[in-house]
This record gives C-alpha cells, structure tokens and sequence, in this order.
C-alpha cells in the first residue's frame, strides 16, 4: 500500500513537473500554427507562461483574415485530467452585431476525466446564457440558450434559427 | 550513529531530482522541435482604393494645353490658391494630372501635370483626394470638390437615371447602416456566388423596395466582382471595404447584368 501510494506521489510530482518545465509558449505557437490551416489566426497576444498554465492577454482572433473578435484575457490549464481553457471579456467584430450582442462576459470550456466523453461549455454574455457539451464520440455539439430580454427584443431572426423548448429555452445542435 | 547518507528523505529528494531532472530533459527535447514563433497577422490598414473619378466632359471641353519648351501652363501670377478649385484629378503621387479651375470661371478648367504651373503654383504631387501645389518654398494643399447635387439634404441617397452617372450618397446614410447592421440584410439581401470552390463574386437576390439599398441603382441578379478596382474574391476583400467606409470619397463598384459588366460609382458627402 505505502509502495502505490508513493508511486502516486511521485507520478503526480512527475507530472507537475513537466507541467512546469513544458516550453507552453511553444507548444501554444505549434497550435497558431494548426489553427491558421484552418483559417484561423490569433494575433496581437502577450503569451505569460504562469508555471503550470498560461495565460494570453488582449487577443485579436481572424477568421479567414476577417478580424472576428477581440478577448481580454484567456487562461488555459491543461493537466491531462483536467483541462480548461478560460476566456473574459469577449467583444465580437460589429459585423456579428446584426446576429446577436457583440459583448461576451465569460466562456469556460472545460474536459475532465469524470467526464470523459463531454467537453463542457458554458457561456455568458449579453445574448443570455449559453451551456452545452460536445460529444467526442458522436462528434455533435448540443448548446442550450437562455436568451436575454434584449436577445428576445432585438434578435428574433437569430432565435428563429433554434429550435425552441417547451421552457423557454432554445437548442442549437451542430454536427462536427 | 545517525548516517545522513542512510536515511530515507536524502532517498526522496534524490528522486524528487531525479525526476526533476528527467522532466527538464524531456521538455528540451520537446522545445527542440516546437516553433519559437507565434502567427501575426498582417494588417493592411492602409485602404486606399486606387481610384478616382474624373470629369471627363470637363476634359473634352477645356483648351487643349500647349507644350512649351518649359511645359508650364501660365494664367497670371496673382491668384491666390483659395481661389482656385480642383475638380478631378488622375494619377499617383509623382505622375498624372488634375483639372483645375479659378472660381471667378468655373467653366473653364486646365489641365496641369505633375510638375507644371498654374497661376504660379507648381503641381507637386497628387493624393487620393487633393493635390499639392507649390509656391516660394511653401506648400499648399488643394482638395478635391465634390458635385453638389443640388437635391433636398434630406434626401440622402440621390436617384439619378442615367445609370453611368456617379450617385450621390449621404455618409450620414452608412453611419445609420453601420449604428444598424441588422437593417443592412432586411433591406437586401446576398449571398456569395462560387466557380468550383473559389468565391467569384457576391451575388444581390434581393433589394426591398424603396429602401435606401433599392436607390443605390442594386438590382435582383448583380452579381457583385469588383468595389473600387479590388476584386470581390474573399470575404476580407469585401470587409475591408466595410471596414474602411469612413474614409472612401467615393465607391466604384462592377456588377455583372445580363452577362454584361457595369459600373456604379457612389460619391459620398
């Protein structure tokens, strides 16, 4: 027993330890470099390695060099068991505004290992609230809005394009 | 005798570093290959459309400009540059020639090449929306005036017949489209028109009538390729017009109709 015990131990400062010596900012510009493939770029960042997460302040994001949104802060923590990445103060480009409220307070998207299957996303903002999860699996993402009073008043189009629940609440699902 | 080298935490902390120094060397090798740069994009901020109407009726009319030996245009050397006008101008900074006339005879205008003189001032260089004159070691700027047209202010988008004929659009009309996007798609609609998998154009399948959309001369079937000489061929090229609609003068957008290119040209006051 004590010999499992100090295996763990030793696994679990093993682990932390690469945590803290893996080159993140590095390993952040390789996924840059996966997601421009795809058309994304992020740019403008200041990339702060805090020791076992890293931190990305004032981020531009361009999708097919369409400058898309604006985030204060991103924090990501990946520890293999748990992960998640942390996203504040979100502001749309004006374009998206004819869609939904361009201002964002908070996305989380979290994946842990009770959870194996699920990577969870919740969301608010000033279209509501917004939580789902993707299935890995299935490789389909189910989002649940609760709109905002002002999503209601001045976005009706964009709610048509949900299906709506029998408590008020609209389902979005895509698969990927 | 208690033996330092016997007991158990010198065993720990010589694994502990170890381990340390195991994890350090994996995530060298793993630094070895990694990228130490991240993507910037690269931003052109400088949107400045490489076109400019010119008034060419008013080209045709003026006389026609002697070549003298010292290819200068003389009208006296006594006006002063607040009463000339610049009413078209073509070219780049160093080549090309503007219109000019004095505001006692609007009618009748000169041609002046970069480099020429007109009422004692010698055309320096040419900009998007002004020329720079120069006089005695001093630089003058000479901005380019924009037809009025003589409608109701109220009236901000101007409906002209002739379809080749510039439009007159309101910039309070784009401020109210940029304070309300949404009302951009009620009032027309588009869609992106593709050849195989790449964009060729952006295609009108609706304009509600009566709306501000529906004066601008758009109608059901334009496909949009060209605004100001940049062809519509990705999503950034058409945004960064929108992005930069606040500072164009003037918008030249190619439609194809009927199988057949034509040209809208906006001037925006």
């Amino acid at each position: 027993m004590v010999k499992i015990l100090k295996f763990l131990a030793y696994t679990l400062f093993f682990i932390l330890a690469l945590m803290y010596f893996m080159p993140k900012k590095n390993v952040y510009y390789l996924l840059e470099k996966e997601l421009q493939a795809n058309n994304i770029v992020i740019s403008h960042e200041e990339v702060v390695d805090t020791g076992l997460s890293l931190k990305l302040n004032h981020l531009d994001i361009y999708m097919e060099s369409i400058e898309s949104a604006h985030v204060a802060s991103v924090d990501i923590s990946l520890f293999g068991l748990y992960n998640a990445v942390n996203m504040k103060d979100i502001k749309l480009t004006s374009v998206a505004s004819s869609i939904l409220p361009v201002k964002i307070n908070d996305v989380s998207i979290r994946y842990s290992i009770l959870n194996p299957l699920n990577v969870t996303l919740n969301a608010v903002g000033g279209f509501g609230s917004v939580s789902g999860y993707a299935n890995v699996l299935d490789r389909n993402m189910t989002l649940i809005l609760k709109p905002s009073k002002i999503m209601k008043r001045k976005y009706r189009s964009t709610l048509n394009g949900l299906r709506k629940k029998s408590n008020g609440e609209y389902e979005y699902v895509q698969n990927f | 005798m208690f033996k330092i080298s016997n007991s158990s935490i010198i065993s720990i902390v010589v694994k502990l570093l170890i381990i340390l120094a195991i994890t350090k060397a994996i995530s060298l090798a793993v630094w070895w290959y990694l990228p130490d740069e991240g993507i910037e994009i690269q931003e052109d901020t400088n949107f400045n459309p490489a076109y400019q109407r010119v008034d060419f009726k008013n080209m045709l009319r003026a006389k026609p400009v002697k070549n003298s030996s010292q290819t200068t245009v003389k009208q006296g050397n006594s006006t002063n540059i607040t009463n000339m006008l610049l009413k078209g101008l073509y070219g780049n900074k160093s080549t090309g020639f503007v219109i000019v006339a004095l505001k006692s005879n609007r009618k009748k205008t000169s041609i002046i090449a970069v480099g020429e003189i007109y009422s004692g001032y010698k055309l320096k260089s040419i900009l998007s929306d002004g020329a720079i004159f120069t006089k005695a070691g001093k630089e003058f700027l000479l901005k380019i005036i924009l037809p009025k047209t003589g409608h109701n202010i109220r009236s901000s988008i101007t409906p002209v017949e002739d379809s080749s004929a510039p439009r007159s659009v309101a910039r309070q009309d784009i401020k109210y489209y940029e304070k309300n996007p949404d009302q951009i798609w009620k009032d027309i609609s588009i869609m992106e028109l593709k050849n195989g998998n790449k964009l060729s154009g952006f295609k009108v399948t609706n304009v509600r009538r009566g709306s501000k959309m529906d004066r601008l001369g758009l109608k059901r079937g334009d496909v949009i390729i060209r605004a100001n000489n940049v062809a519509l061929t990705s999503y950034k090229s058409a945004f960064d017009l929108y992005k930069n609609i606040n500072k164009l003068t003037t918008i030249e957008i190619v439609v194809m109709r009927n199988n057949e290119e034509k040209e809208l040209v906006y001037e925006i006051h």
